[in-house]
């Protein structure tokens, strides 16, 4: 949330493209760490670092695209911008869908750059936001007992309270009851609420 | 008609004739021994009609007289008979040679000066004698004691004779030697030991002078006339062989002319050049004009003139072979290709000449030039059709300089626009935006140098530098493609002679290919080794890959023209590449390797002393 620790991860493998862009970031008021190499990155870098990264597509070894995917499966949601020197249509599409925030191509113009890398800057921002949402609806469903769980997961799912109570065996009177605990630890105002908590949890895709 | 008069006759005849006969032959040759051949001969002739006078005159007077007269024609005898052998023989001692003309020159001055003459002191009178059946009269006297003057001038005749005699044998001329040494000095000997015997010792006989000099003049005459044969035939074999040397020439001219060459030969002492007609027509030369090497020149074209020069200088100093192609341009204007090959000759007497044949080549010659050009055209074509397909790799070698100085200069910008700008900041920025720029320059200047379309050159070339400089052109292509690269290029190998642009183009084509064959592998599995390396007294450059390497049947068919195991593509690059390598006297060759892939090598001669 503090711009302070907020960085922007440059990688490219090559290191005049490299100080230039970080001149620019510098610049503009943004604080730039650069790295020559995918592997030196992934080497370095923090999981739990705020920014965002900038990566050129065309490296040795390890290509951009395949750093993206390291990241997304160590956990590092750091939200990631593209350059290339020839963006073809089949790579962009690949890292569009692999979550990209933009796909630039070089040379960049520096508005255009800057605007993108703020961009993925406040996405990083959004997500960490949305992130440590998610992580107080799992530690309030933590507190839920096992029948209160379930009760919930009826709930989400859109059944009455006579269904539930027929699907687990107890009395309908029980199942308000339980619901109404659920709501309390939930700190949910209103069915719909506790419905979007349930989603982010990922509750409703288990 | 008496047996004396017809000996004598007959003698002094003989002595006429020969006399004669070498008169002719000493004024035409201008050849002074036989003119004192002739006048040897003429005295002896002389000498006899004397003593044949003498033999039939009963009066005492006259015989006073005829003596006197004997010692003077006797003197010449003397003379032309030293001087001849001194000139003919070239041999005989001068101080002895001038001791024996004077000596006899005194005793002659004395014959003239006493009465009656130099033999006696009185003449008595005439006594007949019964001789060849006839009767002759003998001189009677007092003998003078005066006559040993003249013997000793025999005397030393003899001496001198003897010496030159010895001195021919010692030459080793035996022949003239045993001529001069037996036959003149027994003669000489006869005559004078006669002579005294006569006189001194009352030997009754008639003087023979005459008779034993005509020995000594049929002697001198026999090696005179052998000498005289020996030269005619000596010019008739001349002939003979001249002859046959210019039926040989004509018939070398016409095989020559058959076969559309032309003869030549250039006589170095005397700076003349002669060619066969066909030569002299092409240059233009006049019917009889006189070639000499300044005037060959002018027909010379002026840019092969100076290797022309150069071919000839070492022939001639080599005294070796001399061979050159080398354009004429006829007074027409129009430029013929001549191939020419000679040899230095050193004949003896001839002095050096260069000798050789010239073939107008110019047929051949504009074929070759076409095909070259056709060639070229080819290998041109290929290489702007790979780069063609290197041209996003290329694209991405000048994209990276840009988007570092486009970056570099906006951060400038918005550097200079805040309060109190870093300049140390800026100053750095522009200096690496001089600095890309320089590199997009690099990699333009890579591009120019192998689009250009030129003339091949031939130049000392850092091998490792040319080979790195193709590799730098790759790079990006060879990242795109996620090959890794291994270059082996020692800085400190030979220096190659070849075409650098060319050489480049086999680089890239054997690069692009080994990058094709290794689509089918993961990326990380794509490798690629190039390396530079000298190996047997040659340069050699290898481009290994690890791809599927080459089937059976397909080794040997790689090089063939439009022979491809790509979807796309020509078939022509490795032809090509083949072409390049084998006219630089180098050879391209394919391997499959131990471990998988294929290598592709070619080699290049190598051009002596280090890389610069």
């Amino acid at each position: 949330m503090n711009a302070t620790t907020e960085r922007v991860y440059l990688v490219d493998d090559e290191p005049a493209v490299l100080k230039a862009l970080s001149r620019l970031l510098r610049s503009a008021g943004l604080e730039a760490v650069a790295f020559g190499s995918p592997e030196e990155f992934l080497a370095r870098v923090d999981p739990d670092a705020e920014g965002c990264v900038v990566l050129d597509v065309a490296m040795p070894g390890l290509d951009g695209l395949a750093l993206q995917e390291a990241l997304v499966s160590r956990g590092i949601a750091l939200p990631t911008l593209f350059l290339t020197g020839h963006g073809d249509v089949p790579q962009s599409v690949r890292a569009m869908k692999g979550g990209a925030v933009d796909f630039l191509t070089k040379p960049v113009d520096d508005a255009v750059f800057l605007r993108a890398v703020r961009e993925a800057l406040e996405r990083g921002r959004s997500g960490r936001t949305d992130r440590e949402e998610s992580a107080r609806i799992r530690s309030r469903l933590a507190t839920l007992t096992p029948r209160e769980r379930e009760v919930l997961e009826g709930v989400v799912a859109g059944r009455l309270n006579k269904q539930i109570g027929g699907e687990l065996g107890i009395a309908e009177k029980t199942v308000k009851v339980h619901r109404g605990r659920v709501m309390e630890k939930m700190e949910a105002r209103s069915v719909a609420e506790l419905v979007r908590m349930a989603d982010r949890a990922g509750l409703r895709r288990a | 008609m008496s047996w004396t008069t017809v000996l004598w006759s007959m003698d002094a005849a003989a002595c006429l004739t020969l006399a004669t006969i070498h008169l002719v032959i000493g004024l035409r040759r201008r050849a002074p021994a036989n003119l004192l051949f002739a006048l040897m001969a003429v005295s002896a002739a002389v000498m006899a009609a004397l003593e044949l006078f003498l033999m039939h005159s009963p009066v005492p007077e006259v015989h006073a007289g005829i003596v006197r007269w004997a010692h003077a024609v006797f003197f010449v005898l003397f003379l032309s008979l030293v001087f001849f052998v001194r000139t003919y023989f070239r041999a005989g001692r001068t101080w002895l040679l001038w001791t024996v003309v004077v000596v006899r020159g005194v005793s002659v001055a004395l014959n003239f000066l006493i009465d009656p003459n130099l033999n006696y002191v009185r003449i008595t009178g005439v006594r007949p004698l019964r001789f060849l059946g006839e009767t002759i009269y003998l001189t009677e006297g007092v003998f003078s004691e005066r006559t040993r003057i003249a013997q000793l001038s025999s005397l030393l005749l003899l001496i001198y004779l003897i010496d030159a005699a010895r001195t021919v044998w010692r030459r080793g001329d035996r022949r003239r030697a045993v001529l001069i040494g037996s036959s003149t000095t027994i003669f000489v000997a006869v005559a004078a030991v006669h002579t005294a015997l006569v006189m001194q010792a009352g030997l009754r006989s008639p003087y023979l002078i005459s008779v034993a000099y005509l020995g000594v003049v049929a002697a001198m005459a026999y090696e005179l006339t052998f000498d005289v044969i020996r030269s005619s035939e000596l010019a008739r074999r001349l002939q003979i062989a001249d002859a046959e040397l210019r039926e040989g020439e004509q018939r070398m001219t016409l095989a020559a002319e058959a076969a559309n060459a032309v003869l030549w030969h250039f006589d170095v002492e005397r700076n003349e050049i002669w060619m066969s007609e066909r030569g002299r027509e092409i240059r233009g030369y006049g019917g009889g004009e006189r070639i000499d090497f300044r005037r060959f020149q002018e027909s010379v074209h002026p840019e092969d003139l100076e290797g022309f020069r150069a071919a000839v200088d070492a022939a001639l100093r080599t005294g070796g072979e001399f061979e050159r192609e080398y354009r004429v341009v006829r007074p027409d204007g129009e430029t013929r290709w001549i191939a020419a090959r000679g040899r230095v000759e050193t004949g003896v007497g001839s002095g050096t000449r260069l000798r050789g044949i010239s073939i107008d080549v110019t047929p051949r010659m504009l074929a070759q030039l076409e095909s070259e050009r056709q060639r070229s055209e080819l290998t041109h074509l290929s290489r702007v059709t790979m780069l063609g397909e290197l041209s996003g790799s290329l694209a991405h070698e000048l994209n990276q300089p840009l988007t570092a100085i486009l970056a570099n200069a906006q951060a400038a910008e918005r550097f200079l626009s805040q309060e109190g700008p870093d300049l140390d900041e800026v100053r750095a920025i522009l200096a690496d935006i001089v600095e890309e720029d320089k590199r997009a320059g690099e990699v333009i200047r890579r591009l120019r140098v192998l689009l250009k379309k030129g003339e091949v050159e031939r130049q000392s070339l850092p091998l490792s530098e040319v080979v790195r400089d193709a590799l730098e052109l790759m790079r990006s292509d060879l990242v795109n493609r996620g090959v890794t690269l291994t270059a082996e290029l020692p800085p400190d190998l030979p220096a190659a002679v070849g075409d650098r642009v060319q050489i480049q183009q086999v680089v890239l084509n054997l690069v692009a290919n080994a990058c094709d064959a290794m689509e089918v592998l993961e990326p990380r599995d794509r490798r690629l080794n190039v390396r530079a390396e000298a190996a047997n007294g040659c340069l050699r450059v290898s481009v290994a890959d690890c791809g599927p390497g080459l089937p059976a049947g397909v080794v040997e068919r790689v090089f063939d023209p439009f022979f491809t195991t790509k979807t796309h593509g020509m078939g022509l690059g490795l032809a090509v590449c083949r072409t390049i390598v084998a006219a630089h006297g180098g050879e391209l060759g394919a391997a499959g390797n131990a471990g998988g892939g294929a290598t592709f090598h070619f080699t290049l001669p190598a051009g002596g002393g280090g890389a610069a």
